[in-house]
Order: C-alpha cells, then structure tokens, then sequence
C-alpha cells in the first residue's frame, strides 16, 4: 500500500487525468454493453482493457517484466476487441442483423488474455529489448486498426447519420484519429530507434550510438505528438462516452 | 307485368328461395290440379298453367314485356329460382274452363298490349270482336286488380276476376275496374282451347336436369361472387396492410432516422411480411426487433415513445382490420 502512495505521489496530473478518462470511458461503455447488444459488449469490453492499459502507470509492479509484456499484449487485445464492436456495428447498419452472444465475446478476451498470460509463462522473462518488441508490435496494430476504425466510423456515420446517435460517432472519429496520432508517432520513433527505451537500452547495454541528434527536429515534434495526442485522445475518449451517454440517456 | 286474376288461392306469397322447381312440379303434378302458379318475382313474372295435373302452359313476362314460352319460360324460372333471394309464389286453383282459358289466352297472340283504356273506343273494339268472329280475351286491369272476358267466335263467354274460381255472367266487377283511374286493356286473340290441350310440358321438358343445370350455374355464380368477394377482401387487408407498414416506417424512421425504413423492411420480410402484423405473437415478436435495434440509436426515453407510438398505431389498425 505504502509503494502505491508513494508510486501515485511520483504520477504527475497529466498521467492521471489520461487514467481518470480512459477508466470513465471504460465504466460508461460497460454501462452501455448492460442489457444491449453485443456490439456494444466489444466496445465496452475494449476500453476497458484500454483503461487497465494506461492504468498500467500506477501499476505498483510495473517492474517485472513480464507484466509490463502482459500489459502490452492487454492493449492489443484492447484495439481488437473495439474494432470488432465498430465492425459489428457497422454490418448491423448494413444489414440490421444482430447475431452472435455476449458471452462469445468475453470468453474470446478471456481466452486471448489467458493464451498471452501462458506464452509469457512458459518463456524466458522478457529483456527490455523484448518488452520494446512487444510495444512496437502492439503500437502497429493499434496504428493500424485506427485507420481502420476511421474508415469503418465515416461508413456508420454516412448510413445513420440522421440518427441520434450518429454525432457520437462523429466524436469516436477524433478519438481514433488523435489515437492514430499517439501511437503513430510512438510507432515512427520506435521504427527509427528514436525511442526513450531504445536510448535507454542502447546506453546501458551496447555500444551502438545513435542518430538521434542528427533528426532532433523530428524526434521533437513526434514526441510532443505522442505526448498531447496522447493525452488529448484520452480525455476525447472520455468526452465521448459522455456525449453518448446523453445521447442515449 | 302480367297480372291473372287471382282465383281461389291455395298458397300465397311462400318465398321461392325456400322452394325447389322439381319438388313444386311434382307436388302440383301429382296432386292433379287444375289452376295456375305465378312466381312474382322483381324482373318478371312465370305462369305456369295446370290442368288436372299436367302443366299444359309456361309464360314467362319480363318488366320490358318480353316473353318467353315452354321450355325457355321454365329454363328461366329455374335459374330465377336457384339464384333468387326474394320472389313469392302464389297457387290459384280455377276451374277447368277457366284453365284452359287462360291457358289459350297465354299462347295467344297480343293485339293490344297495355292500351290506356281512356284512350281506346271501346265500343268499337267490341264491334270488332263480333264482326271478326274472334277467340280471345279482352283483359282489363290497373297495378292492382284485373278482369278478363273470353270470347269465342266473338261472343263473350264471360268474365273472371279476382276471386272467382270459375267464368261469370256479371260483368259488375269487369266494368268496375274499367272505371278505376289508369286503366288499361291488352286484347289476345287465341286459338281454340281444344287445340290446346293436347300437351304436357312436364313429358318433354326434364325439370330435374334443368333444374339442377340452374342450380349449377347459380352455385358457380355464387363461387365467382365469393371469389372475387374475396379478393377483394384480400386487397383491401394488403392496401390497409401496406398503409400500416407506411405508418410503421414513418414512426420509426421519425425516431431512429432513415436507417429506419431498412430496419423495419428487415424484421417485416423475417416475420414473413407486413401480414405479420395482423396475428398478435408475431407482432410481439416484431416489436421486440425493432426495440432491439433501435437501441443501438435512439437513447432509452425515446425508445420508450417508439415502442409506446408503434404499438398504439398496430393496436389501432388491427382494430379496422
């Protein structure tokens, strides 16, 4: 309890904003997901798992590793889950059909948390080398799944948007899009091996030098990126979800 | 329309949608009687003339006054009678001199024919009977009463009305309707009764296939009603059908906008068209779609107005289905 005090004292604000509104996201969306349709179940499901990853910061073991690695294969698990939620919701505007269980969904997150859980187990604790890997792998599909989403988003948006709803939609299009910023910024310096971790690694582990200094001006604005779109996207994603919630009170 | 005198009455106004031809030929037939039955009907009227039994005669007059004798008279009785709903039959029983009067006045031919009698030199006419030696008879009637006077060779044999079951000497009740206002006469001239009385329709004429040729054609008559009947019916519930898909569309479109019309073609074509909305389980089934759906759009206050809307407006047309 006493290392949690001391870990929350040492977050500055602007991390703990970020965690408040991706856990109000995470709360209003199981909200919605209660007596609904599954699409709303993925949605919720995934910002939820978004929330336990950026909660990952008052994480009080963030030091071992293989949790930091866990906490990676959450995120990805977290965009996956969302973008099924948006693909549903978009077939449903397609072809109003609303098939599948709820319980499909979560034990398909479970399934895939527990499946992560065992392949950390069963392997040799992650170096920080590793634990990079894993961010970058978790980084390009987030990347990726945003352009999609933005894609699947504009589609909804164009078949519903007479509907109520329809400028909520309209708002989980800038929250993709400053998460495509944020991590597609994080993604470009991870590429690049212009990274916090990379130069951390590289000093104390190898003799490799860096072309860091040579790019400063790229490494600075994507850093900033990174960091504002970062919290931006947090705090759109909370806006969002309140929106929603007075849109379907 | 033809109007006999009516004679000493053995049945009046029996409704003939009750009667079959067949059975009433036979009763009158083998009951030998003597007399005439008139089936009144809207259109026209059928005499059919008896005597000691056998049906020596058949009129059928039409409103227009168009005629029909024999076989096409009881071809037509028998399809008035398998289709009819209204028409009465009256039996009067006369005597065998007047039968067969009227069985010769039926066959004879129309010299005059609804003459205002006001108009008429009567005395002339009478002239004319005498001098042309004519058989025949001079029928005097209004709507409601008529008398006849038969001659033969141009002398009056005598008169019949109303009541009378036989030919008589006083000509009171004949110059009575005479002086009633409208008046009118018809003059036949027949042939000789003798002549006459050789036939019976009843052993050329099968009454029986007839008949049953008339009650065929009415059956299929009435199925061709009912039929179109029911498709029209059939239209009808689709037109009121469609409108309240129409209505249905608008109300949900109103609330969850145009993705609206989509969603409710959708759940409509799962519960096999808009007829589902006719039988209360499917609709239950319906509405629960749509409630389904529409809370993926619509916030829970306004779903609670859609469902409220949809079921008022299903309650509302199912009641003037």
């Amino acid at each position: 309890m006493e290392q949690f005090v001391e870990l929350l004292s040492q977050i500055n604000s602007f991390e703990l904003i970020r965690v408040i509104s991706w856990g109000l996201a995470g709360a209003i969306s199981f909200y919605f997901s209660i007596g609904n349709a599954r699409v709303w179940t993925s949605i919720s499901i995934g910002f939820f798992l978004i929330f336990l990853g950026q909660a990952y910061a008052i994480n009080p073991w963030v030091h071992y590793y293989k949790l930091s690695a866990f906490h990676n294969i959450v995120g990805t698990v977290a965009i996956v889950v969302i973008t099924h939620g948006f693909l549903e919701y978009y077939v449903f505007c397609r072809t109003f059909e609303i098939s599948g269980k709820k319980v499909t969904v979560y034990l398909f997150s479970l399934l895939i948390l527990a499946a992560g859980g065992i392949f950390l187990y069963i392997n040799p604790t992650p170096s920080p080398n590793t634990i990079r890997n894993f961010k970058i792998v978790e980084n390009a599909i987030w990347v990726f799944l945003s352009i999609m989403n933005l894609e699947l988003i504009r589609k909804i948006y164009v078949t519903i948007k007479d509907s109520p709803i329809s400028k909520g939609f309209i708002a989980f299009g800038i929250v993709f899009f400053l998460i495509f910023l944020w991590k597609g910024s994080e993604l470009y310096l991870q590429i690049f091996q212009w990274d916090r971790d990379w130069q951390d690694i590289i000093a104390v582990m190898t003799d490799e030098v860096s072309d860091i200094d040579n790019f400063a001006g790229r490494v600075q604005i994507s850093t900033l990126v990174d960091k504002y779109a970062g919290f931006l996207s947090s705090l759109s994603v909370g806006g969002t979800f309140i929106y929603i919630y007075r849109l379907l009170k | 329309m033809f109007l006999l005198p009516k004679g000493s009455p053995l049945f009046e106004n029996l409704a003939v949608g009750v009667l079959k031809l067949p059975e009433v030929m036979s009763k009158l037939g083998t009951g030998s009687f003597t007399g005439y039955a008139s089936f009144v009907f809207q259109a026209s009227t059928i005499i059919l003339v008896f005597e000691a039994g056998k049906l020596v005669s058949a009129l059928h007059e039409g409103k227009d006054g168009a005629r029909q004798t024999g076989f096409e008279a009881l071809s037509t009785l028998s399809y008035h009678m398998a289709g009819t709903n209204g028409g009465v039959l009256n039996v009067y029983k006369l005597s065998k001199d007047l039968t067969m009067c009227i069985h010769a006045l039926l066959q004879g031919e129309i010299l005059y024919k609804a003459q205002e009698l006001k108009l008429i030199d009567i005395k002339a006419l009478l002239e004319r009977i005498g001098s042309e030696r004519m058989n025949g008879c001079l029928r005097i009637y209004t709507d409601e009463r008529s008398a006849m006077i038969f001659y033969k060779d141009g002398t009056p044999l005598g008169f019949f009305h109303d009541g009378s079951q036989d030919i008589e000497t006083s000509s009171t009740e004949s110059q009575k309707i005479a002086g009633l206002p409208g008046a009118k006469i018809d003059l036949f001239s027949t042939q000789g009764v003798e002549h006459l009385m050789s036939l019976d329709l009843l052993e050329v004429v099968n009454i029986q296939n007839i008949w049953e040729a008339a009650v065929a054609h009415q059956q299929a008559e009435t199925n061709k009603i009912n039929s179109v009947r029911e498709e029209r019916e059939k239209k009808n519930i689709a037109d009121k059908l469609a409108k309240l898909e129409e209505q249905v569309k608008t109300i949900v479109i109103g609330s969850v906008g145009k993705v609206g019309r989509g969603i409710v073609d959708k759940e409509l074509t799962e519960q096999g068209g808009n007829s589902c909305l006719l039988d209360e389980t499917n609709v239950v089934k319906f509405l629960a779609a749509i409630e389904r759906s529409a809370k993926l759009l619509i916030s829970t206050t306004s779903l609670k107005v859609l469902m409220e809307q949809l079921a008022k407006t299903i309650t509302a047309a199912k009641s003037e289905l």
